[in-house]
């Protein structure tokens, strides 16, 4: 009698229709994320037809020029390297420092708790507003050379700053409490425990924070924009005070331009641009595979 | 040139300091326990003696350096007709500057060519005297260090002292960056509203800093066209496309797919987050706006065009829905298993379990995470740069070309005009705005996201 219940028609009927509307749910779900990869798969794909003709060595030793089939990439991509080297420089060690002293030293204060709001605040705001103060302040107010890479490495760094300290909070905490308490039973001071041991320790997460970190400055445009890094520079810049360009930049200044020829230069660039990134972020994913440690 | 050489000089000098340091604090190594400190904390102890009071003496010269120089220019017999107000005077010492440090710059004031030397002669004494000062503050501090080299100065203490101050110094930098940020917004976001007023920026619904001028500056100073087409494009559209995306793929990942699937098809979807945004940019003008115009055409638009919010919007989309599906994944995982294992225990279907039960648990922080989005997206500058158009109209049609805050302020200071203008000061207002309603979204949804946490602990 029970058992029969469930045999009815029309139980039976229902049934079927709760499972098809799993069956769709499910199939929901799928189409969502295919949806979003095809989307990527066409993007690379344009990208790569467009621009794979325009990648020859005359575009990638050149430098920027009205005529499309003489323009190259090096002239941005060198502005590119030497802003990536001042942010690096500038932002690496203030993160570092900055994540061993709230993990490691800060007391439980109020101003401490207003320094941990202000880098996660930092971290979201958007990044033209980067832009604006670094024209108010670097540029108008302390005179520094416009469109060099010194100030948009400097507006960078200020960017990547709170991305690398949260990335590196997290690996030093992720350092086991025994490893402090070891060091210091042999009688290792506070900074002695910390700069000897943790550190090192916490070092491959803190690098795989800062590539990422480093990878989303590389893509950046819009503070460059504010602080005109968009000038027209035929010879690659010599130093981190001439004006320069740098390849997102490039990419956006042609794909600007109304001769159809840029079209394949803007494409070129992108692929450029692209490989770089994913360089960076295989680098990062191999740099914690090898020296992830599972405590 | 010189202070630069004399920096130098003074790392080296720091550095033979540390050598030197140490090898006298081995000397005075007679057996276990006969030294508070290490030799080389000796040697960091008399390195940091030399090289910090020489870094802030040569900080305090090269501030003060230009004003001397200046100085002695304008007292020199080439200066006697010099033209009597102030301004002139500064311009032709700036240009003097140039031609000091560059023979071939061009010049505009004759003077400035006769000073050109004065300034070369003047700059060489006062650096060669910077120089000597920064120098002996060196040495000084060098012979300090040097007579604390003893077995009972505790100078490991001291140079732990000096790594804290370091550290803490760091760690200022990231008030220093925000407190800069609202400083310069709002000093000259307060210049702009010196001419226009605050209302009328804000409430006003015609935007022409183009001819603005005169009388009625501030009837050409409306944002609301602004406002509404960044909440169009950044609030509507893409949220229209990250949202069900973002979600689905979530709920796919989490909740059907096999682990193997997740860690390929996971990685895949970030893919989108770490391209820079100045190739959907390229993409958007390139690709999906040609396809929403002929689309726009197909059912019956007269002239359609290029620009347009519909193109913006998705492409901007597209680029949210990585950062939708992460927030919606970390909320999921939030609520505990035995809700849904009781869900699925009574007979529902994993279907019904995540509609009727785990997303009205998680709603909370998946809410918290679109409003994360949002912010994002209103802060997003080069796709709409590059797709969305320069009109500012307050229209409902997505086909229609719409601008926002962000393309504005790149518009208004990419131009070559003078830096205190209305026009160019208008875009720090609009800076101003873009920041507090990006930060009290992500003050709101941060604090969601705790006590939503919180909830299930």
């Amino acid at each position: 009698m029970s058992n029969a219940v469930w045999q009815t028609p029309e139980a039976v009927r229902r049934l079927a229709k709760r499972h098809a509307a799993e069956r769709r749910f499910r199939l929901l779900g799928l189409s969502a994320i295919v949806l979003s990869l095809a989307f990527l798969a066409l993007l690379l794909v344009i990208m790569l037809e467009n621009g794979l003709g325009g990648l020859d060595w005359q575009f990638l030793t050149g430098s920027d020029s009205t005529n499309a089939d003489l323009a190259g990439v090096w002239g941005a991509a060198k502005g590119s390297l030497l802003t990536m080297l001042v942010t690096l420089v500038l932002s690496f060690p203030m993160g570092v420092l900055s994540a061993v002293y709230l993990e490691e030293f800060a007391p439980r204060a109020r101003w401490i708790e207003w320094i941990e709001v202000s880098i996660n605040n930092l971290a979201a705001v958007p990044s033209i507003i980067f832009g604006l103060l670094g024209l108010a302040v670097f540029i108008n107010t302390l005179g520094m050379p416009r469109s060099s890479p010194l100030v948009g490495g400097l507006t960078l760094a200020l960017m990547t700053m709170p991305v690398i300290v949260i990335s590196g909070r997290n690996a030093i905490k992720a350092v086991p409490p025994s490893i402090r308490d070891a060091a210091l039973a042999v009688g290792a001071s506070k900074v002695q425990t910390v700069f000897h041991h943790v550190v090192p320790l916490a070092l491959p997460g803190i690098l795989t924070g800062t590539i990422i970190g480093m990878a989303r400055a590389l893509g950046e445009t819009a503070p460059l924009l504010m602080i005109g890094m968009r000038a027209f520079v035929v010879t690659p810049p010599g130093g981190i005070t001439d004006p320069s360009s740098v390849l997102p930049m490039q990419i956006f200044l042609w794909s600007d331009e109304i001769d159809k020829a840029f079209v394949q230069n803007t494409s070129a660039a992108i692929i450029v641009l692209l490989v770089f990134l994913l360089a960076m972020n295989g680098l990062a994913i191999y740099l914690r595979n090898k020296f992830e440690v599972r405590w | 040139m010189i202070l630069t050489g004399v920096l130098l000089a003074v790392v080296g000098l720091g550095l033979v300091g540390w050598f030197a340091a140490r090898g006298r604090a081995r000397l005075l190594y007679t057996g276990r326990g006969s030294m508070h400190s290490m030799p080389s904390y000796h040697g960091w102890h008399m390195a940091l003696w030399i090289i910090v009071p020489a870094l802030l003496a040569w900080m305090a010269w090269s501030f003060m350096m230009p004003g001397l120089v200046d100085g002695a220019v304008l007292a020199s017999p080439a200066a006697a007709q010099f033209p009597p107000d102030a301004m002139s005077r500064a311009a032709i010492l700036s240009e003097a500057r140039t031609v000091a440090s560059n023979p071939n710059a061009a010049v505009f004031n004759p003077l400035s060519a006769t000073l050109a030397e004065p300034m070369r002669a003047a700059q060489q004494r006062f650096g060669l005297i910077g120089g000597l000062i920064v120098l002996i503050v060196a040495l000084a501090g060098g012979g300090y260090g040097l007579t604390r080299v003893r077995a009972g100065f505790p100078a490991r203490t001291q140079v732990e002292r000096a790594v804290l101050g370091v550290l803490l110094l760091a760690s200022l930098m990231a008030i220093l960056t925000t407190f800069g940020i609202v400083a310069s917004l709002l000093f000259e976001a307060g210049l702009f509203f010196k001419d226009v007023s605050p209302i009328a920026f804000l409430t006003g619904t015609h935007w022409a800093p183009g001819n603005a001028g005169g009388e009625n500056i501030s009837d050409n100073f409306g944002a609301v066209p602004l406002f509404w087409g960044t909440i169009y494009i950044g609030a509507i559209i893409a949220m229209l496309v990250a949202i069900p995306l973002g979600l689905m793929s979530a709920i796919y990942l989490t909740q059907y797919a096999s682990s193997k699937v997740r860690k390929l098809l996971k990685p895949m979807l970030e893919i989108l987050a770490g391209i820079p945004t100045v190739v959907y940019g390229y993409f958007a003008a390139l690709s999906v706006a040609p396809m929403m115009r002929d689309f726009a055409a197909s059912i019956g638009m007269a002239n359609p065009s290029t620009e347009s919010a519909l193109a913006a919007g998705m492409v901007m989309g597209v680029m949210i829905i990585p950062f939708v599906s992460s927030m919606a994944d970390d909320s999921l995982a939030a609520v505990p298993r035995a809700m849904s294992d009781g869900s699925l225990a009574l007979g529902a279907t994993r279907s019904e379990t995540i509609k009727r039960v785990l997303l009205p648990a998680a709603l909370p922080g998946i809410v918290a995470g679109v409003m994360l989005a949002i912010s994002r997206a209103i802060g997003e500058t080069m796709i709409v740069v590059m797709a969305a158009g320069a009109a500012a109209r307050l229209s409902l049609n997505p086909f229609d070309s719409m601008t926002t805050v962000t393309y504005q302020i790149v518009q208004l200071l990419t131009g070559d005009q003078e830096f205190n203008s209305p026009k160019t000061l208008s875009a720090f207002a609009l800076g101003l705005v873009l920041f507090i309603v990006t930060l009290i979204l992500n003050i709101i949804a941060l604090r969601v996201v705790k006590r939503f946490r919180e909830a299930y602990e």
